[in-house]
């Protein structure tokens, strides 16, 4: 088995700057599904927050790093919504999912936490040895 | 020939200004080869701060995907990144012709995740340059070649008013593909 981790902390006032400066950044780096439920929360900030520290986290695990050279459709492409038991559950599409499949990951984890101005997420991908 | 009407002087300040605003780096500091990530530690969130900064300074739409996508999507599955996450040689072969001096350190088999060190502000300059300069000949609004620019990023059809349109990044990176697909053959 293969385990690759990823570990990610964003400042949570400097993100809400971001966030507020830009208006395409919610709709480029959220989906539909995650900017709902975040929308639901007293302050959503923290959620995004720690949503956008997941999504950094698996990228690190994915080991892709970001494109840097434009906005980065893979943050996006990493979904972390709660699942049945309110633990949120991450998913992959496109080209994060492309990855993923290359590198043989069949199980993905994320577990998040937050205080007043620092979120922290954390992720664990495993995979079956392809050689 | 190109119709742009912003100089890469022009590009090249107003990165400084937004690396300066959202990195609180010292102007002075910041160089064509500065890499973000390894001289002004530069994190993802700098990076989508700075981009869409760009984007607004000079009403542009950058790229929403990496070229190692693009190269992908057109050329299958495996062309760009191998079972381990591996650059393929003839995805540094491309890189190279993209990006060549402005990422001087691209080797076959490198990770993925080490080519975002190599972004150096003249690559982020090359690629904003790349959209202005798929500025077309006439206004698209009024048929008339009259492109005027304020003073700062911005141009505007000097006959109708409308904005200058660009071509955005990921259709521009496609169109780079076919091209030199076509006169290299690589895939
Ligand atoms: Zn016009």
């Amino acid at each position: 088995m293969r385990i690759f981790q990823g570990v990610d902390i964003v400042e949570i006032s400097k993100f809400k700057k971001v966030f507020l400066n830009n208006d395409s950044f919610v709709s480029d780096i959220f989906s539909e599904k995650e900017r709902e439920y975040c929308l639901s929360k007293k302050d959503p900030y923290i959620h995004f927050a720690g949503r956008f520290a997941a999504k950094e986290a698996s990228l690190k695990a994915l080991g892709t790093g970001m494109s840097g050279t434009g906005i980065d459709r893979m943050f996006k492409e990493i979904e972390i919504i709660p699942g049945a038991s309110g633990k949120p559950v991450l998913s992959f599409s496109g080209w994060a999912k492309k990855i993923s499949g290359k590198k043989g990951i069949n199980q993905f984890t994320v577990s998040i936490s937050h205080s007043e101005n620092h979120a922290v997420a954390t992720v664990i991908l495993t995979g079956r040895d392809t050689v | 020939m190109s119709h742009n009407l912003i100089t890469e002087e022009k590009v090249f300040q107003e990165l400084k200004k937004a690396i300066v605003e959202t990195l609180r780096a010292d102007e002075n500091s910041i160089r064509p080869g500065t890499s973000l990530i390894n001289d002004i530690g530069a994190e993802s969130l700098d990076f989508l701060d700075i981009n869409y900064r760009l984007e607004q300074a000079f009403g542009i739409k950058m790229a929403r995907h990496f070229v190692l996508e693009h190269i992908e999507e057109m050329f299958g599955e495996g062309a760009a990144i191998d079972e381990n996450g591996l650059l393929t040689e003839k995805a540094i072969e491309l890189l190279k012709i993209r990006f060549g001096d402005n990422m001087p350190d691209l080797k076959p088999g490198m990770d993925m995740d080490e080519v975002p060190a190599l972004v150096t502000a003249q690559s982020i300059v090359q690629g904003v340059m790349d959209i202005l300069d798929s500025l077309p000949e006439k206004c698209p609004a009024c048929g008339n070649s009259a492109w005027k620019s304020d003073d700062g990023g911005k141009v505007k059809c000097g006959s109708c008013g409308e904005n200058a349109v660009y071509t955005n990044g990921d259709d521009l990176i496609k169109e780079w593909l076919t091209k030199v697909q076509e006169e290299k053959n690589i895939f």
